[in-house]
């Protein structure tokens, strides 16, 4: 620092206090987009994080967010011996297991059937059906999926008419979590194929001449060509998947679950609404349980990261 | 792949045969649900349950529809959901864009401290409660335009524009500069334009995330005639039978309450379902242009 007389190489470019306010004058303009930008992020995305706060305090609505009193760590004990945040959290991690177990694969098995037709109106209709309910909101998708499962819904007319009689399907604590995975395999792997089909477009034809010509067949140029070449980005996808681990998809089981199934779908986002706005809320303990989540997925996120990069792959950061 | 030999055609032709049927009839599994919701929501309860998988009813009627837009305030929700679109997503073009810029630029000072905030988001957030504290402090909880400013920049969004920025020639840049422009007609003239497809993309993704909003409406929107659609649909479904049955003697008409719920559904997704096919290549292209990594 200090040395004003260092004359940098693009346009004479000085380092030290005299060169900073240099460049900030050079880059004024780009100020004024960066204030855009930050006005919006830091009202609305840090001004959150600053009510944090209340994880550690006693909410008073009167005193607001700064006044409450602290109370330490005490929401956090109660929170360790609450069986309902046990619960919430044990459906969490089972939820968003098996999603990577049963729904993560889904999108690049559709994307190898696929890549296998030709290009033409065919594959292009399929296309677009598939990718057509990722559009939708899972409030749709969830009403659909409920009334068709409902007492008069087609399954139950169905069930009627062949004599087997109507089944209650959407209280049946052992067809719910199946029903999560279906409903969001159907939602979303159209969609996502995209993304890999994208990336398998990028595969070179001439690694696939070669291997014909070796002699591999359709499902050995699938193993040793294709999988090989999408791999970066099933990684990419399967960070960010990691990074979902305490979401567990909130949008959908909000709205498709009822008190029957809750104790199989209650996660902790849903967990975290109904104490604070359907059974009269304390918002530090609330606060506390949604931290605790933030946390654990923030910490679940660097470590597959690092573990990635370890494993010779690119990572997210 | 285009390089085939015609000798292996042959070969290959029943495997292709047997794909190509196998991802028809998914798709016709993608297709049901929706026929079936349209079915329901024009059938009769007798028609429907003696024969749930006609192709289509013999007496349709579009009673659901006309009881839905009367005597429901879904149309209203309509309103209200095009308000939010249409101040909505101007203004998250205005924050992303200003975002993906800002951080596509070259390096000036606070840059990074700058990128930082803005990736950071995107691992970690304040939660629902204190967002919902935070709107009832700025007094912007039961306004609809609360909702609107809710919802400014999308990281994943602002990292696709960026993306977009840095992948324009840098000569383009030099050359403009030396025949004088500034930093705005830089900005306005000559970079804007040329990121206008990815700009398309970006703006379709966001009408179709506020047409779809709903969270946010039920949390922060107590009154029931500033709901948006979604709100409107959840409340419509997610009501008792009871509730129905009593709004039904009432007009003294027999409602079928599946036909009314589906019919709800129908109407939430009618724009959705009109639009995407035309619109389906410029949200490919969202994820053909660059990847979300940041």
């Amino acid at each position: 620092m200090g040395n004003l007389s260092a004359v940098g190489l693009s346009g004479g470019r000085k380092k030290g206090r005299h060169g900073l306010l240099e460049q900030i004058k050079k880059n004024r303009c780009i100020y004024l987009f960066m204030a855009v930008s930050l006005g919006w992020y830091l009202l609305f995305c840090y001004g959150p994080m600053y009510g944090l706060l209340l994880a550690f305090k006693d909410f008073n609505a009167s005193k607001g967010i700064l006044m409450s009193p602290f109370v330490g760590l005490k929401h956090y004990r109660e929170l360790f011996q609450n069986a309902e945040f046990f619960e919430a959290f044990f459906n969490t991690l089972v939820i968003s297991f098996s999603r990577l177990l049963v729904e993560f694969p889904a999108p690049i098995i559709l994307a190898l059937l696929l890549n296998e037709l030709r290009d033409g109106p065919y594959k292009k209709t399929l296309q677009t059906i598939y990718t057509f309910p990722y559009f939708l909101s899972w409030v749709v998708v969830g009403s659909i999926v409920l009334n068709m499962l409902g007492s008069d819904g087609v399954v139950n007319n169905l069930l009627n008419m062949t004599g087997i009689g109507s089944q209650k399907f959407l209280a049946d604590k052992s067809l719910f979590r199946p029903l999560l995975y279906i409903t969001s395999i159907w939602k979303s792997a159209g969609w996502t194929s995209i993304i890999y089909l994208a990336s398998m477009s990028a595969v070179s034809p001439e690694l696939y001449e070669a291997a014909t010509i070796d002699g591999a067949n359709r499902l050995q140029r699938i193993r040793y060509v294709t999988l090989p070449c999408i791999r970066p980005t099933i990684v990419v996808m399967l960070l960010m998947a990691v990074g979902n681990t305490m979401n567990a998809g909130f949008d959908q089981i909000f709205n498709m679950y009822n008190p029957a199934v809750r104790s199989v779908s209650e996660i902790l986002d849903t967990y975290i609404y109904r104490i604070t706005f359907q059974t009269s809320g304390d918002f530090g303990f609330s606060t506390a349980v949604g931290l605790f989540k933030s946390v654990i997925n923030f910490i679940l996120l660097f470590a597959f990261d690092r573990l990635a990069k370890r494993m010779g792959e690119e990572g997210l950061f | 792949m285009a390089g085939k030999k015609r000798g292996k055609k042959r070969r290959q032709a029943p495997a292709q045969l047997v794909i190509g049927i196998f991802l028809g009839l998914l798709a016709l599994l993608v297709v049901f649900p929706f026929y079936n919701a349209i079915l329901a929501s024009i059938s009769t309860q007798k028609e429907f349950s003696l024969n749930p998988l006609m192709l289509f009813p013999k007496e349709p009627t579009l009673s659901p529809y006309t009881y839905l837009m009367e005597a429901t305030n879904l149309m209203k929700g309509y309103g209200n959901t095009l308000f939010v679109l249409v101040l909505g997503v101007p203004f998250n073009m205005l924050v992303t864009v200003a975002t993906g810029y800002a951080m596509a630029r070259p390096a000036y000072p606070g840059k990074k401290l700058f990128v930082f905030l803005i990736l950071f988001t995107m691992y970690f957030s304040g939660g629902m409660v204190p967002l919902y504290l935070l709107m009832k402090d700025l007094h912007l909880t039961n306004k609809l335009i609360g909702i609107v400013l809710l919802y400014g920049g999308n990281t994943f969004y602002a990292i696709l524009i960026r993306n977009f920025f840095q992948s324009i020639p840098k000569e383009l840049e030099e050359s403009a500069r030396m025949d004088g422009a500034g930093e705005f007609t830089l900005f306005f003239r000559i970079l804007l334009p040329l990121t206008v497809p990815i700009l398309v993309t970006v703006l379709l993704f966001f009408t179709v995330d506020r047409w779809n909003e709903w969270f946010n409406t039920m949390i922060m929107v107590r009154s029931s005639d500033k709901w948006t659609l979604q709100v409107i649909l959840r409340n419509i479904v997610f009501t008792t039978l009871d509730d129905m049955a009593s709004r039904v003697v009432s007009v003294e008409k027999t409602y079928y309450s599946l036909s009314l719920k589906m019919a709800a559904i129908v109407l939430t997704m009618a724009p959705v379902m009109v639009l995407y096919p035309f619109t389906q290549r410029f949200f490919m292209k969202g994820i053909m242009v660059g990847s979300v990594k940041g």
